[in-house]
C-alpha cells in the first residue's frame, strides 16, 4: 500500500522537474544564459532520480509480491521465480513505460553531461526536447497508465504471468529492444537542437555518435534475441514471421543502420547534412510509430494488443513529432545547404548514399506492408499481405545492399580516380565463384540463392581482404588497431552481418518439414536426420505437467514435450526439443500423443540456423571492440569560450 | 544532395514501387469476417477470424482438426492439418488462412491463434 504512494508521488515529482526542466532549459538556451541552461540541465538529472526512485519502488514491490498494487497483482503470483518478478517491471504495458522513461533519463543524463561544450543554445534546447519527451512519457504514466495503481482490496494471490513468457527469453529480450528504441531519442534530440540553435555542422553527430551505436547495438542484440527466443518457443520452426510487431522493430533498425554510415560521411567529408537530419528524424519518428502500432491494436497481429487508452496518447505525440520535425527541417533549409564539391557516383560516400537510398526503400517497404490493413480498412474492404510480398519485394532490395556491402570497403573516398585494384577484388571474387560453383555441384537451381548466397560470400570476402592488407606489417599491427579500432570493429560487423545472413538464406531456402504420426519405435528420416519414437512419459514438475515424447537421435534422446498448466484454465506449452550442430538444427515438436501410444510430431530440418545466433554475437563484438575505450572527439573550440563550472 | 543524386534517388523510388506493386499484386489477402467469406468471390486465399467454438474434433494424433469458427454474426465449419497453436482451445479468437471449399467448409492451410501479448492483461477484477 504504502509502496504504491510513494511511487506514485515519486512518478509526480519527475514529471515536475522533467516540466520545469523542459520550460526552463528551451528559455535559458533561447536566452543564452549559462546559469539557468545549467539549472535546466540539473532538473533534468533531478526527473531521472525521481524515475529511478519510482522505479526502485515498483522493483521493490514486485519483489516483496505487494498485491495491493493492481500491477503486481496482473503480472506476477506467489509461484513466480524471483527473476521473473523482476523481470514483470517491463512485462506489462505500464512497466514498460517506466521502463522506457527510465532508460531516456538516465542515458540522457548522460548525453548532457558536458553538452555545454557544445554550445549554450544547442545544449540548452537539447535539454529542453529531452525533457520534453520525458515528461510525455511521464504524464502517460501519471494520468493514463500509472503502475502504481491499487486495488481496492488486496488479494491474496496474483494472476501470474502468461506461460509462454514464462522463459528465459523473457529476462533478455523486452529490456534490451526497449532500450535500444528509448535510447534513439538522444541523437533526434541533439540533431533537432542543433537545426533549432541553427548549428548544422557535425559537432551534434561526434556528440551522439556513442549514443547511436548503443542504440543501434541494442536494437540489433534486441531483434536477434527476439528471433531465438522465437525459434526456441513457439514451436512453429522459424524465426521471423513478418508480424506487425517484428516490422515496427525492424523499421528504425534499418533506419539506424543508415544513419551510422551517412554520419559517417559529414563526419570524414562533410557531406549528406541534411540528409542525416532527416534520417534521425525519420528513425525516431519509426520509433514513436511502431510505440503506437504496438499498443493501441489499429493493424491485425497474430499478437493480441492491449487496447489499451494510451493509444491515442501516442497518436497525438506521433503527430506533433511529425510536425515538429516537418517544420523544424523546413525552417532550416536553408543553413543545411550541402557545400562544395558533390558526391561522386563511384566512391566511397557514393556506395553509402546508395546503400542509404535502398535502406530507405527497404523501410518503405516493409511500412506499406504494415499499414496496409489500416489504409485499404479504410478504403474498402480490409486486405492483409503475408510473408510472401516481403520476400518478393524486400528480396531483392537486400540482394543489391549485399552486393554494396561487398564492393563499398573497397572504393576510396571521394572520385574514384584510383579503382579499386585487382587484388583487392580478388578475394571477394574468389568467395563468389568458389560458392556459386559449390552451390551448382550440389544441384542448387533456385536462382534467389544462387545470387544471394555467393554475395554474401563476397561481403566476407571482403572483410577479409581489409584484415589482410593488416597482415602485411605484423609489427605495426598493436597500433594499426588501436588507431583504426572503429574501422576494424566496423568490419567485423559486417563479418557478424554476413554470418547472419548466411544462416538466414540457408535456413530459408532449405528448411524441410514433416509431419508424421510414429507408433514406439518407428522411425522417420528427414534430410538424411534420422529420429526414432521410443515411447512417452508423463512427468509432474512443480507448476505444470509434462507429456514428454522421448526420440532416440543419435546417441542422444530428444525430448520435445507438451506442458499443461493447471493454473491457467489448462493452458498447454510446446517444449521444442532441438539438436544444434553447425549445419543444420533438428527441430522436433510435439503435437499430441494418442491412445495407443503412438504420437504425432512436426520435425523441422533447418540448415545453417545457429550462424544466425553467432552472427549478432559478432557484430556485437565488433560494435564493442570499435568503440569501448576510444576518446571522444574533441571540441575544443567552442568548450575554451565556456567556463568549466557551468561544464556539468 | 545534388542534382546528380535526384536521379539515382528516381531510378531507387521507381524500382520500389514497382517492387511494391508487383509483390503485392499476387500476394494481398482479404481479410474478411466470417459474413463477408460467404458472399466473397475472388480467387485466392483469405484470411477470416473467429473464435472456436465447443466442437473441436482431433484426429490423426492432433495433427488433423475440424471446428466451427464463429464471429459476432455467422459462422463456418474449418478443416485444418498441420500443427496446432499451443493455445488452441475453444473460446480463443484464431485467424484461419486458406479458402472456402464448394463442400461449405473453410479448408485452411495455416492457422494462427492471437498470441497473448506482454502487453495485455485479463485486468483483475473484485
Amino acid at each position: 500500500m504504502i509502496l504504491g504512494y510513494l511511487g506514485a508521488g515519486a512518478l509526480l515529482a519527475a514529471l515536475v522537474m522533467g516540466g520545469f526542466s523542459a520550460v526552463l532549459s528551451f528559455w535559458a538556451g533561447r536566452q543564452q544564459n549559462p546559469i539557468m541552461v545549467q539549472v535546466g540541465r540539473r532538473a533534468f538529472y533531478a526527473a531521472t532520480a525521481m524515475i529511478v526512485a519510482a522505479g526502485g519502488v515498483l522493483e521493490w514491490a514486485l519483489l516483496s509480491h505487494d498485491f495491493s498494487l493492481a500491477y503486481v497483482t496482473e503480472h506476477t503470483d506467489l509461484s513466480t521465480s524471483t527473476a521473473l518478478s523482476a523481470a514483470g517491471f517491463y512485462g506489462g504495458q505500464e512497466g514498460s513505460l517506466l521502463y522506457w522513461a527510465l532508460v531516456l533519463g538516465v542515458l540522457g543524463s548522460v548525453s548532457l553531461v558536458a553538452s555545454a561544450s557544445l554550445g549554450l543554445r544547442l545544449a540548452g534546447y537539447a535539454a529542453g526536447l529531452m525533457a520534453a519527451i520525458l515528461s510525455f512519457f511521464l504524464v502517460v504514466l501519471v494520468l493514463v497508465a500509472s503502475p502504481f495503481d491499487l486495488l481496492s482490496i488486496t488479494p491474496p494471490d496474483g494472476l501470474g504471468l502468461n506461460p509462454i513468457l514464462r522463459d528465459g527469453g523473457m529476462l533478455i529480450h523486452p529490456p534490451v529492444i526497449l532500450a535500444g528504441f528509448a535510447s534513439f531519442a538522444i541523437p533526434f534530440c541533439f540533431a533537432s537542437a542543433a537545426l533549432m540553435a541553427g548549428r548544422p555542422d557535425s559537432a551534434w553527430i561526434a556528440h551522439t555518435r556513442r549514443f547511436a551505436l548503443i542504440a543501434w547495438g541494442l536494437q540489433t542484440t534486441g531483434l536477434v534475441l527476439g528471433m531465438w527466443w522465437a525459434y526456441h518457443v513457439l514451436g512453429w520452426g522459424g524465426y521471423w514471421g513478418w508480424d506487425p510487431v517484428e516490422n515496427v522493430a525492424l523499421m528504425p533498425w534499418l533506419a539506424t543502420t543508415a544513419y551510422l554510415h551517412s554520419s559517417m560521411v559529414q563526419e570524414t567529408r562533410g557531406r549528406l547534412r541534411a540528409w542525416n537530419f532527416g534520417l534521425v528524424i525519420l528513425a525516431f519518428l519509426l520509433v514513436v510509430f511502431g510505440t503506437f502500432i504496438v499498443r493501441s491494436g489499429v493493424v491485425p497481429s497474430v499478437h493480441t494488443f492491449a487496447i489499451s487508452a494510451i493509444g491515442p496518447w501516442f497518436l497525438a505525440f506521433l503527430f506533433i513529432c511529425i510536425v515538429f520535425s516537418v517544420v523544424l527541417l523546413a525552417l532550416r533549409s536553408s543553413v543545411l545547404g550541402g557545400g562544395a564539391e558533390p558526391v561522386a557516383p563511384v566512391s566511397r560516400e557514393g556506395a553509402f548514399v546508395l546503400q542509404n537510398l535502398l535502406l530507405i526503400a527497404v523501410v518503405v517497404v516493409v511500412l506499406w506492408g504494415t499499414v496496409l490493413p489500416l489504409v485499404s480498412g479504410m478504403l474498402g474492404q480490409q486486405r492483409v499481405v503475408g510473408a510472401a510480398y516481403y520476400e518478393r519485394a524486400a528480396g531483392p532490395l537486400f540482394v543489391v545492399i549485399l552486393a554494396l556491402m561487398a564492393a563499398g570497403p573497397l572504393l576510396p573516398w571521394r572520385r574514384a580516380a584510383r579503382m579499386p585494384s585487382a587484388r583487392a577484388l580478388m578475394w571477394p571474387g574468389a568467395a563468389i565463384v568458389v560458392v556459386l560453383a559449390a552451390l551448382l555441384v550440389a544441384g542448387v537451381r533456385s536462382i534467389p540463392a544462387l545470387i544471394a548466397l555467393p554475395l554474401v560470400a563476397a561481403v566476407a570476402g571482403t572483410c577479409f581482404t581489409q584484415y589482410a592488407r593488416l597482415g602485411s606489417g605484423w609489427a605495426r599491427l598493436p597500433s594499426m588497431l588501436r588507431r583504426r579500432r572503429r574501422r576494424y570493429g566496423a568490419y567485423l560487423a559486417h563479418l557478424g552481418l554476413a554470418v547472419l545472413v548466411a544462416g538466414i538464406g540457408a535456413s530459408h531456402f532449405w528448411q524441410q518439414e514433416k509431419d508424421v504420426t510414429l507408433a514406439p519405435g518407428q522411425q522417420v528420416t528427414v534430410a538424411g536426420y534420422t529420429l526414432t519414437y521410443t515411447g512417452s512419459e508423463q512427468r509432474q514438475l512443480a507448476d505444470h505437467t509434462e507429456l514428454v515424447a522421448l526420440m532416440r537421435f543419435g546417441d542422444s534422446t530428444l525430448e520435445p514435450a507438451r506442458a499443461t498448466y493447471s493454473g491457467l484454465g489448462g493452458q498447454s506449452l510446446t517444449h521444442v526439443a532441438i539438436s544444434t550442430t553447425p549445419v543444420a538444427d533438428v527441430y522436433v515438436v510435439l503435437a499430441g500423443v494418442t491412445a495407443d501410444g503412438s504420437a504425432s510430431f512436426s520435425v523441422f530440418v533447418n540448415p545453417l540456423v545457429s550462424w544466425i545466433w553467432a552472427g549478432g554475437a559478432i557484430i556485437i563484438v565488433g560494435v564493442l571492440l570499435g568503440n569501448i575505450g576510444e576518446r571522444a572527439p574533441a571540441v575544443e573550440a567552442v568548450r575554451r569560450r565556456v567556463p568549466a563550472s557551468v561544464l556539468t | 544532395m545534388t542534382a546528380k543524386w535526384s536521379i539515382p534517388a528516381l531510378v531507387v523510388a521507381a524500382c520500389v514501387g514497382y517492387l511494391i506493386y508487383s509483390a503485392s499484386g499476387g500476394t494481398t489477402e482479404y481479410y474478411l469476417t466470417v459474413g463477408e467469406l460467404r458472399s466473397h468471390s475472388g480467387a485466392g486465399d483469405v484470411r477470416v477470424a473467429g473464435v472456436v467454438q465447443t466442437d473441436v474434433q482431433k484426429t490423426d494424433g492432433g495433427l488433423h482438426v475440424t471446428f466451427t469458427e464463429k464471429d459476432a454474426t455467422s459462422s463456418v465449419p474449418v478443416d485444418y492439418t498441420g500443427t496446432l497453436p499451443d493455445i488452441f482451445k475453444p473460446g480463443i479468437t484464431v485467424v484461419a488462412e486458406g479458402r472456402l471449399g464448394t463442400d461449405g467448409v473453410f479448408h485452411a492451410t495455416t492457422l494462427l491463434a492471437k498470441c497473448p501479448s506482454r502487453f495485455s492483461t485479463t485486468p483483475y477484477t473484485q
